[in-house]
């Protein structure tokens, strides 16, 4: 940018040169356009166009000082009009002139000073440099869950920050319409002050209901304000996808603790988990079991096979245990069914397991084969003995 | 009931006895001691005596408590001199052990005629018997040897079947190797085979004599048929089989010389006969036994017969004394042709002897 502007200069000022070269050989002028907060530095003076106070009336604000001296000089200056600073050029000052107004921001400005003070050049002033007091707001939308089914309530938060360090005025959100994949409860269309001061936020939250399953594309909420000129400005949040999953529900899991071989006559524990591993409570869990053949081979002594349950939430699980014994030995099946319902839906699950009844273990069996053996082992050695000579 | 004593002695005696014991056993198997019961008729004692104690190792069927080893000696060597001083020695010993199993009716003595022990110890055994057991009846059975086993045999078969006479037994049974060996290869299997011949035989006469049924024969008879002749005779036993179940057959057989222990011509040589016909009632038919025992009893003396009912095809025993021997005549001349060799083969060799140290007779060993 710079480079351009020395360009400019350049071009500019060659001619001028020209005509003023036999002037007491002592001034010279030149021109350059300057922007507020822009100054140019002549030998160790420094003009700076503070403002430009009326482009009608062609005034303008300069500060003109001088480097490692006490010469500073504040002064309104009125266009075509020759200004002397520090005496003038022909006394070692500067003489300035306004070329032209152009709009509220930049000029053109002649000046003439001692010719050994060398170009002009450029700089920022330092008000330049420091920060502009401008508002400057950010805009979040934000939903409070990433996981959405259908039938879940999801809240919005739309939070508006004034991050600039001048006050926001006339703040406006522009929500978008409803979006036809939710039903809005409460808060919409949201409302924040209309006015917010540096560092202050103001957020709004409203909620809403999945109606229907499938992606949404979620539309940016767009924010307008004011600054202290009136100046408008808008921004806006980013724009997002979400994925509506279909309704949750509940899945209960029958786990039943294998059960080992029951001895004739003795008890076995059937531990059975229900485990609702769903994403939706179950209601009305009601669950039965049987075992067959019902032939009373096997009986529950204590508890049940069975069990009611109002709610099971989701990731929770409940637990209980039946004592059975077994009078007759062989492989029963025994069945466990649980009803539950979701939404009116009426859902069901089943598991089967096997419980072993041994055989009736005959203690002293080995009795019968072993004492024969001895008695025949007996026998027989009687027998050798008697016949040894 | 009888109490029966059965006294093997010698290694022939032992092994017929112990042949009995097996067919106690019900016979068949080597094993059947060991799970079988002895199935004797009467009351049964066992005993065998030998001076050899291998020969008594050698029995499988008769229980050790049977075996009697005399002791400090190991055979007599077939010679019945030194037999008959061994017998003396341990007598004592001899008749505890017979004492000890109780009183008998009926006493067999069981031995070879040609062996050392068996043939020495036996007609002094029996003479103790008798002097003992005043109501005894000691049969022996005489077993005589291969013709072809050399002199000393012959010898001893001789002179022992004398001595078993002299001390007046109730009579000899006579079983003859030399004519049952014809049925056999060799001598082992001639031998096994005589064995349960014997043991059959004296085990269904022992049940003949003590059954209590209907027309049977009992010790007296069977006594009075072996005093009758000689005093000596054999058995003849015949088993019908299926094919021909015929009784009058059957007794024919019984008596006929290939089914006796020592060959003889029955209705020539007999002098009293006893016939014990056993078998299930519908083959014991009275009147083909009347008809068969009477042409015997036409022929030779008196003929008792006995009948035991029991299950089974016809089986016929036939017990009999002679009273001719032209074969027992014939083996005492081999015996004294033997005898005479055997002197003049000592003679020639004493002389033999003689006329050798005759070059040494007026010598002295000189070094
Ligand atoms: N039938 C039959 N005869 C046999 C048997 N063993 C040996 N003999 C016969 O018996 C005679 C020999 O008599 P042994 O009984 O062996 O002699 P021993 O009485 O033991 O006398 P030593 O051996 O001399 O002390 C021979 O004629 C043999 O043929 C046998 O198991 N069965
Ligand atoms: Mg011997």
């Amino acid at each position: 940018m710079r480079l351009i502007y020395l360009a400019v200069l350049v071009l500019l000022i060659a001619p001028v040169m020209a005509g003023s070269g036999d002037d007491d050989g002592e001034t010279t002028s030149r021109e350059f356009s300057l922007r507020v907060d822009e100054g140019v530095k002549i030998g160790e003076y420094r003009v700076e166009l503070i403002n430009v106070v009326s482009v009608m009336d062609g005034l303008i604000e300069v500060k003109v000082w001088k480097r490692v001296s006490e010469f500073e000089d504040w002064r309104v200056m009125e266009d075509h009009r020759d200004s002397n600073f520090d005496e003038g050029a022909d006394r070692g000052g500067l003489t300035l002139t306004v070329v032209e107004i152009f709009d509220d921001d930049t000029i053109r400005m002649r000046a003439e000073y001692r010719d050994d003070y060398g170009y002009p050049r450029k700089y920022t002033t330092e008000r330049g440099l420091a920060p502009k007091n401008l508002p400057e707001l950010i805009v979040e939308k934000k939903f409070d869950r990433t996981d959405i089914s259908v039938n879940d309530e999801v809240k919005v938060t739309v939070t508006v920050k004034n991050v600039g360090n001048d006050t926001a005025r006339n703040v406006l959100i522009f929500e978008t319409p409803p979006l036809s994949q939710f039903r809005y409860l409460a808060g919409y269309p949201p409302k924040i002050k209309s006015q917010l001061a540096p560092k202050e936020s103001d957020f709004a939250v409203y909620s809403m209901v999945a109606v229907t399953e499938g992606e949404v594309l979620v539309p940016a909420l767009v924010v307008s304000y004011a600054d202290a000129k009136g100046n408008i400005a808008s921004v806006s949040s980013s724009s997002f996808t979400i994925n509506i999953k279909p309704k949750r529900k509940p899945n209960l899991d029958l786990i039943v603790e294998p059960v080992p071989p029951i001895e004739h006559g003795g008890t076995g524990v059937i531990n059975v988990t229900v485990l609702n591993n769903g994403e939706a409570s179950a209601y009305r869990v009601e669950i039965k079991g049987e075992t067959t053949p019902a032939d009373g081979g096997i009986e529950v002594t204590k508890g049940s096979l069975g069990k009611t349950y109002f709610e099971i939430a989701p990731g929770a699980s409940e637990n209980y245990s039946a004592t059975v014994k077994g009078s007759r030995s062989g492989n029963y099946t025994a069945t466990i069914k649980a009803n539950y319902q979701s939404d009116e839906v009426i859902m069901q699950k089943e598991v089967s397991f096997e419980i072993i009844v041994l055989e009736r273990p005959y203690k002293y069996l080995y009795f019968v084969l072993v004492l024969p053996v001895l008695l025949v082992a007996f026998w027989i050695f009687r027998r050798y003995k008697e016949y040894k000579y | 009931m009888l109490n029966v004593l059965i006294i093997g002695v010698g290694q022939c005696g032992n092994r017929i006895l112990d042949a009995i014991n097996k067919e106690a056993f019900g016979g068949s198997t080597r094993l059947s001691k060991y799970y079988s019961r002895q199935k004797f008729p009467s009351r049964v004692e066992t005993l065998a005596i030998n001076t050899a104690v291998n020969d008594l190792k050698e029995l499988r069927f008769t229980s050790a408590n049977d075996r009697f080893h005399v002791p400090n000696l190991h055979g007599v060597g077939a010679n019945r001199t030194v037999g008959k001083q061994g017998f003396w020695n341990n007598q004592d010993m001899i008749m505890d052990e017979i004492e000890k199993r109780g009183d008998f009716d009926i006493a067999f003595v069981i031995t070879s005629a040609s062996g050392g022990t068996g043939s020495s110890f036996s007609p002094l055994l029996i003479h103790e018997l008798k002097n003992q057991y005043k109501n005894i009846s000691v049969i022996g059975i005489m077993v005589l040897p291969f013709r072809e086993e050399g002199s000393i045999y012959l010898q001893n078969a001789a002179f022992s079947m004398r001595d078993m006479m002299e001390v007046e037994t109730d009579g000899l049974i006579l079983v003859d190797n030399q004519y049952l060996k014809r049925a056999s290869g060799d001598i082992a299997t001639a031998y096994d085979n005589i064995n349960n011949m014997v043991a059959q035989r004296i085990l269904f006469l022992i049940e003949a004599l003590d059954n209590e049924m209907l027309s049977v024969t009992d010790l007296g008879d069977f006594k009075t048929v072996m005093r009758g002749g000689m005093g000596m005779g054999t058995i003849g036993f015949y088993q019908a089989d299926k094919k021909t179940p015929s009784l009058a057959s059957a007794i024919d057989n019984s008596l006929k010389p290939s089914n006796l222990l020592y060959p003889s011509n029955v209705y020539e040589e007999a002098a009293r006969a006893m016939i014990i016909i056993q078998g299930s009632k519908k083959y014991l038919d009275v009147d083909v036994i009347t008809t068969v025992v009477e042409k015997l009893s036409s022929n030779i003396g008196h003929v008792f017969k006995g009948i035991v009912v029991k299950k089974g095809l016809p089986k016929v025993l036939s017990v009999f004394t002679l009273e001719q021997a032209p074969e027992l005549e014939q083996m005492y001349a081999l015996a004294a042709q033997a005898i005479q060799e055997e002197k003049n083969r000592k003679n020639r060799s004493k002389k033999q002897l003689d006329d050798a140290f005759a070059y040494i007779e007026d010598l002295e060993e000189i070094y």
